[in-house]
């Protein structure tokens, strides 16, 4: 659905996007990651031919964002940053009015819009004016333009932004929602967004795609690996040479008050050695390696 | 699917319609409109004592020129400030389609104040005898006037994202096609036909005598569209900018 090859986009001297390879397709919920200034954004605004390309291609949907961005637009729904909204208009005489430069026909506008609202939780909302709603209803209203001519690709431009918890939480749900029968493209820069809700996370660093996978891929590319946190009961023996003995030990690493971080060996293992020691053991917790420490390894000082 | 260029124009222009109906925006300027061309047309009744639309007419045609920017700053540079032009410019509408669609919008305000005009007619003809095809070729010269301002209010507006600033430009872009009038009688010889060029007044003058010069007509459409290019050379240079 989405494919580009050395895709560059240069403002001046600066460099937006630095040859960026991408390949996304299917259905689900993917993730563009990277922290201010990565590219994020400029990668949206190329797709959806907002912006001009300086060097590369791109596919969106079969068609060249350049050559054929028509075809494209009418394949793709688009939330930018800021909500596209006009806040002197009612919720239903916007959306219409979007559907309409999207290209629905007029047999099927108006149930479209009323499919738009209803995924939304807008349904009873059609007359109030935009400006009359709070920030979290108007994103909806944003994400409702979005999918009013249901695209096959929607891209959103950190679309929680701003939102306070409670909207966060129904923002996010519905993002997920909306993700279940279509391929969905946010930007973010908050990681534990990009952890709950996505199948697939980019990482964007100074415009180049860093890291492409699951978290745990991600994990694995940085050098991260699954952990085993042990806590022994305070002020016995230092433990570390035992530890060290472990088979398959790769590392062990002190804590400070009788707890080690042990990888690479088995949490069988690390019983059996605390029973035949003597130990007691307070707590043997895994830990899988976080996005955050893989986002912090692949972009480097970036963060 | 994706809209034809002018199913795409014609959603745009509707939609421009609405935001003036409900923005104030519409009803300000044809209250300005009509209370000016009100004033101007008894004040040209009352001085020149002629059973005609003509007095008025010159001194709206000037008006235009500072209160049709005042609708078109709005159209591209607000839009672009509060992202509905991202909304349209990533949405399968042309440019040129987003232009013609906006530019039309301006054009039917400017008929619909036109139109509204249709009393100060009934007054000359209960007190006079006047020559309803010359009132019709007054008041076609006042739309492509209309037209004229749009055009040239789009592309101040495609320039900036601060509305005021679009505002402004506009008027001073158009104040030479009036002041071009003035400053041929006061013009070196070798300057006068080159004024004459630009003089939006000068084109209305055989549509002032009731004629309808294919000429002027030529001179509105190429004015006309040439503003609403190089609006379009602008917003496409956006992508690349």
């Amino acid at each position: 659905m989405i494919e580009t090859r050395a895709m560059t986009r240069r403002f001046g001297g600066d460099t937006a996007v630095d040859r960026l390879d991408l390949s996304v397709a299917g259905r689900g919920l993917v993730g563009l990651l990277g922290p201010n200034g990565a590219g994020k954004t400029t990668t949206l605004r190329l797709l959806t031919g907002f912006l001009g390309l300086t060097e590369g291609s791109a596919l969106v949907c079969g068609f060249d964002v350049v050559e054929q961005p028509l075809e494209v637009r009418a394949r793709v729904g688009y939330q930018p940053e800021t909500p596209p909204l006009y806040p002197e208009l009612q919720v239903g005489e916007y959306l219409r009015y979007v559907a309409e430069i999207r290209g629905v026909q007029r047999a099927t506008r108006l149930s479209r819009v009323g499919e738009a609202l209803e995924r939304t939780g807008l349904v009873g909302w059609e007359r109030r004016r935009i400006r009359d709603l709070s920030k979290g209803y108007r994103q909806r209203v944003a994400l409702a333009q979005a999918i009013v001519h249901a695209p096959p690709l929607v891209l959103l431009d950190e679309p929680t932004a701003g939102l306070d918890p409670v909207q966060l939480v129904s923002i996010r749900a519905l993002i997920r929602e909306l993700a279940a029968d279509r391929l969905v493209v946010f930007s973010t820069h908050l990681l534990p967004e990009v952890a709950q809700l996505c199948d697939r996370v980019l990482v964007l660093a100074r415009g180049r795609l860093v890291g492409d996978g699951t978290v745990s891929e991600l994990a694995a590319r940085a050098g991260l690996e699954r952990a085993l946190e042990l806590g022994l009961r305070p002020g016995g023996p230092d433990a570390s040479v035992a530890l060290a003995a472990l088979p398959g030990l790769r590392a062990v690493t002190p804590l400070g008050e009788g707890r080690y971080r042990l990888v690479g060996v088995a949490a069988a293992d690390v019983v059996a050695l605390a029973v035949a020691a003597g130990w007691a053991i307070e707590s043997l917790i895994p830990r899988e390696p976080t996005l955050e420490e893989a986002f912090l390894r692949l972009v480097g000082g970036d963060a | 699917m994706r809209p034809s260029t002018w199913r795409a124009a014609w959603a745009v222009y509707k939609n421009e319609l609405r935001l003036l109906a409900v923005s104030w925006l519409g009803a300000v300027f044809l209250s300005a409109f009509w209370g000016l061309g009100g004033l101007f047309f008894l004040v040209g009744i009352g001085t020149t004592g002629e059973a005609s639309l003509r007095p008025a007419v010159g001194n709206l045609a000037i008006t235009l020129l500072f209160l049709v920017p005042m609708v078109t700053m709005r159209q591209l540079a607000d839009e672009a400030r509060s992202g509905t032009l991202e909304l349209a410019l990533t949405a399968p509408v042309s440019s040129p389609a987003l232009l013609v669609g906006k530019w039309a919008a301006v054009v039917s305000l400017v008929g619909v104040g036109i139109a509204g005009s249709a009393p100060w007619l009934a007054v000359l003809w209960r007190f006079g005898e006047p020559d309803l095809g010359l009132a019709v070729a007054h008041l076609l010269g006042l739309w492509l006037v209309g037209g004229l301002c749009a055009a040239a209010g789009l592309f101040a507006s495609s320039l900036t994202t601060e509305s005021m600033v679009a505002g402004v430009l506009a008027v001073v872009l158009l104040l030479p096609t009036w002041l071009a009038s003035a400053g041929r009688t006061v013009a070196p010889a070798v300057a006068q036909p080159w004024l004459d060029r630009i003089a939006v007044l000068e084109r209305l003058r055989t549509l002032a005598i009731g004629g309808i010069d294919s000429g002027d007509l030529v001179w509105f459409a190429c004015a006309t569209i040439g503003w609403l290019f190089l609006a379009w050379r602008v917003l496409e240079s956006r992508r690349w900018s």
